[in-house]
């Protein structure tokens, strides 16, 4: 999705990165067995976080699978297919079947194209994961059109639009069966979802000036150079870290899993890491560097 | 009820001192500060007891020494949400009737009655915070707030909710995860690391700031 939910690798240990790296490569590898190899670019941290997080107490059974895109790398121990990786590979594919609808629809002809024939390519895909998950395809559907109506009338509030992503989010929660992880889920993956709607946001803010697409931060701040004021930045992030202990006071109440040491890392690490990141720059201009790199290995 | 060890996450055989140690860390996990005005404050308060409970099991059936007396230092009560009905006189039934509905989480509901009310003085917009707070919209909530506070300064309710929201709040960090924020590195971040780092010292019979 965005890739901001992701650990502080260096902060890691080896045992637990070679797990994370895993449960990617293992859903990378679900989301080809279930819809076939062109779902296998949707894969992101996001939805391995949440794999991680809906995995149950139990250790899971692992076998070791090759990437076919890196033959030479050894082969990755993969958690074998279990309910949550499953989930996390549906919702991976009905999000970025809508990602690449709206992509196309804010974008000029030609990209617009080019999202438009992704968005066809994967409509089969799609069309199969919203039958298996009928309650998150139709909440996404609603919440996105919610979004993009807040979008079409400028909504002058952060927290309107951010409340619409965070639903959907949320909704990866309600097939959870004990009510009270259910509630510890909902509220946990709300506040995430705010969080990562907000550095989105806050990342994207230059371009969207730049382009004249719509912003929240345009409208709910005062803008100096086309950037916040340190007072406005101050009190957007003020209201992260409020949306961020609120994550942490439910995350506190799941029992240990065996991914809690990666969990722990993402939650009390990477994310402030990774706002951190976002509010100084680095963020934009380490994106634009791997796209540098891979535009010059391109070109060789 | 659970084996009480495995509520507190050590073995049947840990010391006296593991033991009292494991159930400090928890004990600060779920501490009601944590979970201020917090939708899952009734699951936190229903985790203190079960720990509070695991170790006086574990400290009576050891026939603990004098450094157990006094039994468990904290109780659930500190879990009660602040929307009590503070007020006498002045406001109206309607206000008294959102507060009861905002502390049973009927938000929809708090809103809608919310909506209705045509004049939006200090308690209004305090109220209106309050509902934006649970909800999770905190930028909202943050404004309501000053806006209540601003109106009616004497008000010592609307300022906490102010001051509370100005100090970015508190969250459990786990051992080895302490000091990491969302907001950028200032005088406030100085203090929680200071308060951190004494914490920690006092886990380990040290004190970093006397007085607390």
């Amino acid at each position: 999705m965005y890739g901001y939910v992701r650990p502080d690798r260096g902060e890691l240990k080896v045992r637990d990165y070679e797990t994370f790296r895993g449960v990617y490569c293992g859903l990378c590898h679900r989301l080809r067995e279930r819809y076939g190899p062109l779902a296998r670019f949707a894969v992101n941290y996001d939805y391995t976080f949440l794999a991680m997080l809906l995995s149950g107490p139990e250790p899971a059974d692992t076998c070791a699978r090759r990437c076919p895109y890196h033959p030479l790398r050894r082969a990755v121990k993969c958690p074998a297919a279990s309910p949550a990786m499953d989930l996390a590979a549906d919702h991976t594919v009905i999000l970025a079947y809508w990602k690449l609808r709206d992509g196309a629809a804010d974008k000029p002809f030609l990209p617009s194209f080019v999202y438009r024939l992704l968005a066809a390519l994967l409509r089969g895909a799609y069309v199969r994961a919203s039958e298996r998950c009928p309650g998150f395809a139709s909440t996404a559907e609603t919440e996105l059109a919610a979004l993009s109506a807040l979008e079409r009338d400028r909504c002058p509030t952060v927290d309107e639009p951010a409340d619409r992503f965070a639903r959907i989010l949320r909704a990866a929660a309600d097939g959870t069966e004990d009510p009270d992880r259910r509630r510890i889920l909902r509220e946990l993956l709300y506040h995430l979802g705010r969080i990562v709607y907000i550095l989105d946001a806050a990342d994207d803010l230059s371009d969207d000036l730049r382009d004249g697409s719509y912003n929240p931060l345009r409208y709910r701040f005062s803008l100096q150079d086309g950037r916040l004021s340190p007072e406005d930045e101050a009190e957007l992030r003020l209201s992260l870290q409020h949306s961020h202990n609120r994550l942490a006071a439910a995350f506190g109440l799941l029992p240990e899993t065996p991914y809690s040491p990666i969990l722990k890392n993402t939650v009390f690490l990477g994310l402030p890491g990774v706002t951190q990141a976002v509010f100084s720059g680095e963020w934009k201009a380490s994106k634009r560097q791997r796209k540098e790199r891979k535009d010059h290995e391109r070109s060789l | 009820m659970n084996d009480p060890y495995s509520v507190l996450g050590v073995a049947p055989s840990a010391s006296d001192d593991e033991v009292k140690k494991a159930y400090r860390e928890l004990a600060r996990k779920y501490h009601p500060d944590n979970y201020h005005d917090n939708p899952l404050a009734d699951l936190a308060s229903e985790k203190m007891k079960e720990i509070n409970e695991a170790y006086d099991t574990i400290t009576k059936t050891r026939e603990a020494g004098p450094s157990y007396g006094g039994g468990t230092a904290y109780q659930s009560q500190g879990y009660q949400q602040n929307y009590r009905q503070s007020y006498t006189g002045g406001g109206s039934a309607a206000y008294a009737t959102i507060r009861n509905l905002i502390n049973a989480n009927q938000l929809d509901q708090a809103m809608t009655m919310l909506n209705g009310i045509q004049n939006h003085d200090a308690e209004w917009n305090y109220l209106m915070g309050s509902i934006c707070w649970r909800r999770g919209w905190m930028d909202q909530a943050g404004r309501y707030f000053r806006t209540a506070a601003s109106m009616e300064p004497g008000n010592v309710e609307y300022r906490n909710a102010v001051q509370y929201m100005n100090s970015g709040g508190q969250a459990y960090r786990p051992a080895g995860f302490a000091g990491t924020s969302m907001t950028s590195s200032d005088a406030c971040s100085i203090c929680n690391s200071l308060i951190c780092a004494d914490c920690c010292c006092e886990m380990m019979g040290g004190d970093l700031i006397p007085c607390c």
